[in-house]
């Protein structure tokens, strides 16, 4: 039972972390609001005017941006696409009797431990490049012209190496989701005489709804700022081509040092990632009440 | 009623899931096995497999030519700092939050989770000029404060989540039996909040240890851990692949070994509870 004395040391037990997150949120938003109404170039010191919407407007305007939102919403729509079917199929065939599984979910999970600098760089070196990757010696074995992956598909290739680095995830989560669902439920329709084909979906996949629910929304929150894998591989080319939005923001703000534009574009990505996490927070928000 | 399985199925099965498995791993496999060739073996036309001289002197020539222990020593620091800070701060609060839920406890709770979603680089300015201004920029203090702010929610998220499972009734009894605050802490609460704690810990260092957004924007080549280190292979002179390769290897070695541990408790972690 709880106690007044006890309320109230139960809030000074809180307090130290919600003040941390607290300035953490609200201190560098301000400032990156505030930044992002001034003309503010590091290259160019002065005193930094206040010019109202002119970032804004010639961030959203500027043809990068239209190409990075693209890129942005491709490389999360593509990279969902792949992991949650992949990861259902895999969690499927994991979820059968087998000899050996806990090792076979050893080697499917382990590219979810790699950083991403390193799968990134393996992949690009490796396995793309066109002269000494791996895939051009199979292309050559197969009596076909190597592939130059990195220049000729850049956005396709990342997401094939963010795909491999997430599609761990999912196969775990709907793995653990598949698992607790009830052997004597598909027993039964079974001997109804229900197919596979229908106890997959009658069954199995309305009981994964949650799992892919979480899984893609999870993912969406990391994929909206995919950096490193582009950053390593091709630095967000040729041109625009595989810039996303996390990366032009960078771009602006650290290459370019222009902190005005740089803040802006920011503001837009928080107002991009808000979206995402309203329903998130739904979603989580339901099973905390469960 | 057991299912009946054919070792036929169960062979197709064993055959399918071992080939997908294999192939998955490949890439790290082929990291690994390249670490210990020499760069004209790694680049062998046609590439060999197992057929090679072992040799570790890519780990040598690692360490000799970049101080890889730095780096290495870098990522230890950042993520063991974060992960030890991050808990001090959130063990206290996860533990209140379980034990004397308020009215407003799940709404604070949600607001955590609320600050995960603010996309790094929505701060990236401020957080890089305020670091600048204050001699914060490619230090490893730097780098534990970023870190252990990121991470806070999913701390605080996977210890309340696991305390909160810890029967109340345990204390009411230990009270009654006259233990006394510390005793209670001691004795009953500490021992049963360990295994969740560990897990937590487990998870946030494999986060930390991999996370590449601020390690490579905050830090140069002082503070820079593994993931800012690697990337500097991106810009190549020369052969390289199996260097490339060992200082890989070393990276997620250990990481890779800790996830296999932590395998349910990531789950777990990563949805916020919302999958067990």
């Amino acid at each position: 039972m709880a106690t007044q004395h006890s309320r109230a040391a139960a809030r000074l037990m809180i307090s130290p972390a919600v003040l941390l997150l607290l300035g953490w949120m609200l201190i560098p938003l301000g400032m990156t609001i505030y930044f992002s109404l001034l003309r503010y170039n590091l290259l160019m010191p002065g005193n930094n005017p206040y010019v109202g919407w002119e970032n804004y407007k010639y961030f959203l305007t500027d043809p990068a941006f239209s190409a990075a939102i693209f890129n942005t919403l491709a490389l999360v729509g593509g990279v969902l696409l792949i992991t949650v079917v992949g990861g259902i199929l895999l969690g499927l065939l994991l979820d059968q009797p087998m000899w050996g599984q806990g090792i076979v979910r050893i080697l499917v999970i382990a590219p979810f431990f790699v950083m991403p600098t390193v799968s990134a760089l393996v992949w690009k070196n490796m396995f793309m490049n066109p002269v000494n990757g791996l895939f051009a010696y199979l292309a050559q074995f197969l009596g076909l012209e190597p592939f130059d992956f990195l220049a000729q598909a850049p956005l396709m290739s990342i997401i094939g190496i963010v795909s491999w680095q997430w599609l761990p995830f999912a196969t775990l989560i709907l793995l653990t989701a598949m698992q607790s669902l009830d052997r004597e439920q598909l027993e039964a329709a079974e001997m109804d005489g229900a197919g596979p084909f229908n106890r997959f979906f009658y069954i199995v996949l309305p009981h994964l709804a949650r799992a892919v629910t979480v899984v893609v929304l999870i993912q969406t929150i990391f994929l909206l700022s995919v950096f490193a894998e582009i950053l390593v591989t091709t630095n967000g080319g040729p041109g625009n081509a595989s810039t996303n939005l996390t990366y032009l923001v960078y771009a602006e703000s650290l290459l370019r040092f222009d902190v005005g534009t740089g803040s802006a574009g920011g503001v837009v990505a928080i107002v991009l990632a808000n979206i995402v996490a309203i329903f998130l927070m739904r979603m989580i928000g339901k099973n905390l009440e469960a | 009623m057991a299912r009946k399985v054919t070792t036929q199925r169960m062979a197709l099965n064993t055959v399918l899931a071992w080939a997908i498995g294999l192939l998955i791993f490949f890439p790290i496999l082929w990291t690994i096995l390249t670490s210990f060739k020499t760069e004209a073996q790694a680049i062998a036309d046609p590439p060999i497999f197992l057929g090679f001289n072992w040799t570790l002197e890519n780990y040598v020539e690692v360490q000799e030519r970049s101080n890889y222990f730095r780096h290495f020593w870098n990522s230890v620091v950042i993520s063991l700092g974060s992960t030890l800070l991050g808990l001090v701060i959130a063990v206290p609060a996860a533990w209140a939050m379980a034990f004397v839920p308020g009215k407003r406890t799940k709404d604070v709770l949600m607001w955590m989770l609320s600050t995960k979603m603010l996309p790094p680089v929505g701060v990236l300015v401020p957080i890089y000029l305020m670091f600048k201004s204050l001699g914060l920029l490619d230090t490893q203090l730097g780098l534990v404060i970023v870190l252990t702010l990121i991470n806070l929610p999913i701390i605080i998220w996977m210890l309340y989540t696991y305390f909160r499972e810890i029967p109340g009734e345990i204390l009411e009894a230990a009270r009654m039996d006259g233990a006394t605050l510390k005793g209670e802490v001691v004795h009953v609460l500490l021992p049963m909040a360990v295994p969740g704690m560990a897990s937590t810990v487990l998870l946030n260092i494999i986060l930390a240890w991999n996370e590449a957004f601020w390690t490579l924007n905050l830090t140069a080549a002082k503070a820079a851990p593994l993931t800012a280190f690697i990337a500097s292979y991106s810009s190549p002179e020369g052969l390289f692949y199996a260097k490339l390769s060992a200082a890989s290897t070393m990276a997620i070695a250990p990481i890779l070994i800790m996830g296999w541990f932590s395998q349910k408790q990531l789950v777990r972690g990563l949805t916020f509870g919302a999958v067990k």
